[in-house]
């Protein structure tokens, strides 16, 4: 057991600390931030992802033939952990590089590679995803957009919903019913749609953060050329599965608790300076018992990470600790969020912005983007029954 | 960086485990009815476990506490009573803190399996830390005696020395060696609610006894508190896990409403909180076993986060895994309580949860008042540090 990079991997974390130096605006994280204004910090974030790309920084755990650096699980963390302790800006394109291409690189063919690849390596073609449905959520494959077989391709009719960065996207994976006769998983199809055809319809939807990062997307008539279909006919249940594989690979853990770290300090920085009760909210025996219980939440996932990526680098299967990660860290971070705001108390019903809103708004902000990670790429009670099922070997 | 055991280490947590199948578990401990069974003492000590925190240069595998880990584990998964646990941990805090004439004697005794140690810390009406305890260590003519009285020892009738937390005058509560079968100690069993613990009170009517060290060392009773309390999670790693695996095959067999319970959502979700629950306590204590086998400055706060996380994690896992078998789990004939019992007794040895998570705020936490920015204590110290441990 040890916690030491390898000779190649300090190389590698040294390098990618220089670039982020040389190339985040100066002052970042202090005086300089993302902007406010969705569609600014949208440009900006699809700015960097340009830069990363001519750092040689894009898509690195690609075959080199695709333009990546073959790097290992390992390799990927690390450049993702230091992306994170850098604060630097999140992903934009993570669909089209971290679903669309994976399949792609599983599924597609030669050409439909060639063709798509090295545009989300560049940053120059966004993707969203087209999964989800008003009627279809945790049931998937219940689901009723439909591509029928048309002359050379297809024609899709039906709505998709919660389709992140269908406003920005230049290309949507699309999971839609190409045989209603079919049974429900069997008759699916994964189709690779332009979001410049004539037909589409995006109305973002306003989150209840009053952001509108996602859409819904309507489909009339929509025409789909038959090389856009992904693998066989009828064959997307079993495809939109492996894509579903890539959505929390072991990389991300590790990442994302830097990234929840710099909340747990704010919040440590805000309690330890907050006088109530006469005395510091630091001080209160029992908001200590939940600050502490979220340093060892957060350590927990760390720890949980590097067992995940202990195996794997080992060459194993991963073990039940890689399983629950999102469960885990999602209800973790929400207890987090409500705890800052008993630290902030009454302060917490101000908005970022407010000149008296504590820690400048950003507990509240963050409390309202926590309620929907239980919800989102499968929902608490989904792994629950994954869990069981799957690890414990419940009966379905 | 790699938080994994090595091959040699599965292999010998999977002898362990074997052996255990076999000689112990539930039924065996409930023939035992109450009773130390030396022919568990004698077939653990066939494993070679008693030598492995003994270094070689006294005779024993030079092995650390992550080696000791998953052993532990095991210990909790069969059920398995002192004074094994404590004699591992006696062997690592003589071989840290002891005179060259105390490791010479002691450890090689160990090594052979015939020392048998039990450690006894907790006193009535007080806590648990080193602080709190009043048993008296009075030197006299060269000579150290103990007065006074320990509670909650664990298997101190089948030791041969007890390792005591007294008090000089003076000075700071350290760690003494005593001679178990001396005359004037008397040992008493506890009606436990688990009487499978051999839970002891020992009185010590000036006793003669040693400080391990060549004065009363206060930092090796720190260790031994840090080890213990590590020990005691570990453990409950263990009990956590059987109550997990026999509840999740109660609930595949077990029909209702013409299907298995365990095809219900309200089953189903609980036995996926608990695995998570037992999971992350696992990740907590292999870390702190590393913490202690390097002998690392970030031990107290991963004891503490694991005693913590171990506590919580094992309460969870036993009053669910009791739930799931409703009524029959509430009887004798049910194994279930058997882990249940076991696993109150450890959540409060050494320090409960929220004792811990107000030791962990008060290094992660203080210092800080009013700082304008407040760093979150590095997990790992600056010699091994590596990003990856470091966030």
């Amino acid at each position: 057991m040890d916690f030491l990079d390898t000779p190649a991997e300090a190389c590698l974390r040294e390098d990618v600390r220089h670039w982020l130096r040389d190339n985040l605006p100066a002052g970042w994280g202090t005086t300089v931030r993302e902007p406010q204004d969705e569609a600014a910090r949208s440009a900006f974030r699809l700015d960097w992802e340009k830069r990363l790309f001519r750092g040689g920084w894009s898509g690195i755990a690609w075959p080199r033939e695709y333009g990546g650096r073959d790097a290992t699980l390992m390799e990927q963390t690390i450049f993702l952990e230091e992306m994170a302790r850098a604060d630097a800006p999140e992903g934009f394109n993570v669909i089209g590089r971290n679903l669309t291409a994976p399949t792609l690189m599983a599924h597609g063919t030669e050409a439909q590679r060639q063709r798509y690849l090295p545009q989300i390596l560049r940053g120059e073609e966004m993707w969203c995803q087209g999964f989800s449905e008003p009627n279809s959520g945790s049931d998937l494959a219940s689901l009723r957009c439909r591509a029928s077989q048309v002359g050379d391709g297809f024609v899709v009719n039906g709505q998709k919903i919660w389709t992140s960065f269908a406003q920005y996207a230049q290309w949507c994976i699309l999971l839609a019913r190409t045989d209603p006769a079919a049974q429900k998983h069997r008759g699916l199809s994964f189709l690779l749609v332009d979001m410049r055809s004539p037909g589409i319809t995006i109305r973002p939807l306003v989150q209840i953060t009053g952001e509108t990062e996602f859409s819904e997307v309507f489909f009339d008539d929509v025409h789909v050329p038959a090389e856009n279909l992904v693998g066989e006919l009828n064959q997307g249940w079993r495809i939109a599965m492996t894509t579903l594989t890539f959505e929390r690979g072991p990389e991300e853990a590790l990442p994302r608790q830097v990234r929840f770290r710099r909340d747990l300090e704010r919040l440590f920085q805000t309690a330890a300076t907050t006088r109530r009760n006469g005395r510091m909210v630091a001080e209160d025996p029992v908001i200590r018992q939940k600050l502490a219980a979220s340093y060892i939440d957060l350590e927990l996932m760390r720890l949980n990470g590097l067992r995940g990526l202990s195996r794997v680098a080992k060459g194993e299967a991963l073990g039940p600790e890689s399983s629950f990660n999102k469960l885990y860290w999602s209800h973790m971070y929400q207890r987090m969020m409500e705890t800052a705001l008993e630290v902030t108390g009454a302060g917490s019903a101000l908005a970022p912005g407010d000149p008296d809103a504590p820690a400048e708004g950003l507990f509240p902000y963050r409390f309202l983007q926590s309620r929907a990670m239980t919800i989102y790429s499968g929902t608490s009670e989904i792994q629950r029954n994954i869990i069981a099922e799957r690890v414990l070997g419940l009966p379905k | 960086m790699n938080f994994d055991f090595t091959p040699d280490q599965y292999l010998l947590r999977d002898s362990v485990r074997r052996f255990l199948a076999d000689q112990w578990g539930a039924r065996k401990l409930r023939a035992a009815a109450g009773q130390w069974d030396p022919a568990l003492w004698q077939g653990l000590c066939g494993l070679g476990l008693q030598t492995l925190l003994v270094p070689e240069t006294e005779e024993g595998a030079g092995l650390g506490l992550v080696d000791v880990a998953l052993i532990l584990v095991e210990f909790g998964r069969a059920l398995v009573p002192g004074p094994m646990a404590d004699t591992l941990l006696a062997s690592d805090v003589i071989a840290r803190f002891g005179t060259p004439a105390q490791r010479a004697s002691l450890l090689p005794e160990i090594a052979s399996g015939a020392c048998r140690v039990a450690f006894a810390h907790a006193e009535p009406g007080v806590g648990h830390t080193a602080q709190e305890v009043a048993l008296a260590a009075v030197n006299s003519a060269g000579e150290w005696r103990l007065q006074g009285r320990k509670i909650l020892v664990p298997a101190a009738q089948a030791a041969t020395q007890l390792l005591v937390s007294a008090k000089p005058p003076g000075g700071a509560p350290a760690l003494f060696l005593c001679d178990a079968t001396g005359d004037r100690i008397s040992i008493g069993r506890h009606q436990a609610i688990d009487p499978n613990s051999l839970l002891c009170q020992v009185h010590f009517d000036a006793a003669t006894a040693q400080p391990i060290g060549a004065q009363p060392d206060a930092d090796a009773l720190g260790r031994m508190l840090e080890t213990s309390a590590l020990a005691a999670a570990t453990q409950m790693v263990g009990i956590a896990a059987a109550a997990l695996d026999i509840a999740v095959a109660y609930a595949k067999h077990r029909t209702q409403f013409d299907r298995p319970i365990g095809s219900f959502q309200a089953i189903k979700h609980k036995c996926a909180d608990m695995l998570v629950a037992l999971e992350c306590a696992r990740s907590s204590v292999y870390y702190a076993s590393w913490a202690a086998a390097e002998d690392d400055p970030v031990l107290p706060l991963a004891v503490s986060m694991a005693k913590a996380a171990c506590g919580d994690a094992c309460r969870l896992v036993c009053n669910d895994a009791l739930q799931i078998h409703g009524g029959v789990g509430f009887t004798w004939e049910y194994d279930i309580h058997l882990y249940l019992k076991r696993g109150k007794l450890l959540e409060y040895a050494f320090g409960d949860a929220s004792f811990h998570r107000e030791r962990v705020a008060s290094i992660v936490l203080d210092g800080h008042p009013g700082a304008s920015t407040v760093v979150l204590a590095e997990t790992v110290p600056p010699s091994s540090r590596s990003p990856h441990a470091v966030s």
